[in-house]
């Protein structure tokens, strides 16, 4: 008995998807010809324009009609978009959390201060081979500033930024391998 | 689940023998980790060939003066800042189980992404107005004869650089709102784990920025601004 009802159920709702479906098709169409016509139209504040895309939009929301009322009854719209309720899942891994508002400030603080320092640099023209260097620095520490604190690093396990950094600071090391060869070709326009 | 989980970490002794958590956290959110680090590979690839062009090219544009340019991005690097602390924010709003404020503080956070992404789009726009493309510098433009003055021998590769990382990253901090966004909508249905998830990759597009806006633009300053 309850399985017949089951599958009664489920004709009801296949019914009630194909329905929408094919409303919010026809709504999608009317849009896309306003939206087209809006683009076609050489002057779009002229009466037929207007008309025209008006038309288009109000079929559009005749057939957005079915569809919304559908989701207000099943009351998806409130249970979709709602910010209260308990009917999450369950945490998998019990929630670990540390860190205060103040730590956080500061943090943004440092961070802010290091961008004015870089812009600084910038602004009072140093040699670009100083720029670079302290400028790789500077962003090295706002990095690892964003990876420990807002990333949350620092609260993790040892054994994840054993996994995460090592090979990521070694790949980006090895990238580095075809510099010299960039000196080369600059030493090469030099000499001619 | 949450359950099991838990039973079968006090029952194996060693976090390695399997049936636990050995990082003790989620498996969603190791997978949000190795993405990340992928793609920081991705970015680092990028930054150091851009690097690597420019170290061996005799000459190249520096068409960002001071003012307005630079102070330009500066702004826009302090809207990804404060939008990196507002998701901060939302995540440990979220770790009280406060959902209503988490939601807000994220929507904090989209309104940082998309003030990041307009002002970025308004710059691209002026760029490709003053005739900037992937693979040349000022062409047809009114501003043509003044880069070519300027850096006849420069390379054509400033633009292919600039449009292709500051692209990639614009499209990184779009796909950020729109990830940010369904969390916010869905917060109901979803974890704490889930919004710092959400968390991380928002910091993640922050901290590329960190090494993007130095690298394309303090070290492409004007000094010698032209007066129109």
């Amino acid at each position: 008995m309850s399985t017949r009802f089951a599958s009664l159920g489920n004709l009801v709702k296949k019914q009630d998807l194909i329905l929408n479906a094919v409303c919010l098709l026809f709504a999608a169409a009317f849009v896309v010809m306003a939206l087209s016509n809006v683009r076609r139209a050489g002057n779009f504040f002229s009466i037929d324009s207007l008309f025209f895309t008006l038309v288009s939009l109000m079929l559009a929301g005749i057939f957005m009609i079915i569809p919304l009322m559908w989701a207000y009854e099943t009351g998806l719209l409130r249970n979709l978009f709602a910010a209260e309720g308990d009917d999450a899942v369950g945490e998998a891994v019990p929630v670990h959390f540390e860190g205060t508002t103040k730590l956080f400030l500061s943090i943004l603080g440092f961070l802010l201060l290091l961008t004015v320092i870089e812009v600084f640099l910038a602004y009072i023209q140093v040699p670009l081979a100083l720029m670079l260097t302290i400028l790789i620095g500077l962003s090295l520490i706002k990095a690892a500033l964003i990876l420990a604190y807002f990333m949350h690093l620092r609260y993790e396990r040892m054994s994840l930024v054993y996994t995460l950094i090592p090979m990521l600071v070694i790949c980006i090391c090895l990238l580095f391998i075809f510099f010299p060869d960039s000196f080369r070709i600059f030493n090469l326009r030099n000499y001619r | 689940m949450t359950t099991h989980a838990h039973t079968a970490e006090r029952l194996t002794a060693d976090d390695w023998s399997g049936g636990t958590f050995p990082y003790h956290i989620g498996h969603k959110k190791l997978g949000m980790w190795l993405f990340i680090v992928s793609d920081a590979l991705t970015f680092s690839a990028l930054l150091i060939g851009y690097s690597y062009v420019r170290v061996s090219s005799d000459q190249w544009a520096t068409p960002f003066a001071f003012s307005p340019s630079i102070l330009f991005s500066t702004s826009m690097t302090l809207c990804l800042l404060a939008s990196s602390f507002t998701m901060v924010m939302a995540v440990a709003a979220s770790a009280r189980r406060d959902r209503r404020k988490a939601r807000r503080w994220i929507g904090a956070t989209m309104l940082g992404g998309l003030t990041f992404l307009a002002l970025h789009i308004y710059e691209w726009l002026h760029l490709i107005e003053e005739g900037l493309r992937p693979f040349g510098l000022a062409q047809g433009s009114a501003f043509a004869k003044e880069w070519t003055e300027r850096w006849p021998q420069a390379s054509p590769l400033f633009g292919a650089t600039f449009f292709a990382i500051t692209g990639l990253h614009m499209f990184h901090v779009l796909t950020g709102v729109i990830y940010l966004g369904y969390i916010a909508l869905r917060i109901r249905r979803k974890t704490h784990e889930d919004v710092e998830i959400s968390g991380l990759y928002w910091h993640f597009v922050d901290l590329v920025w960190m090494f993007v806006f130095p690298l394309i633009y303090l070290l492409s300053v004007d000094f010698h601004p032209a007066v129109h």
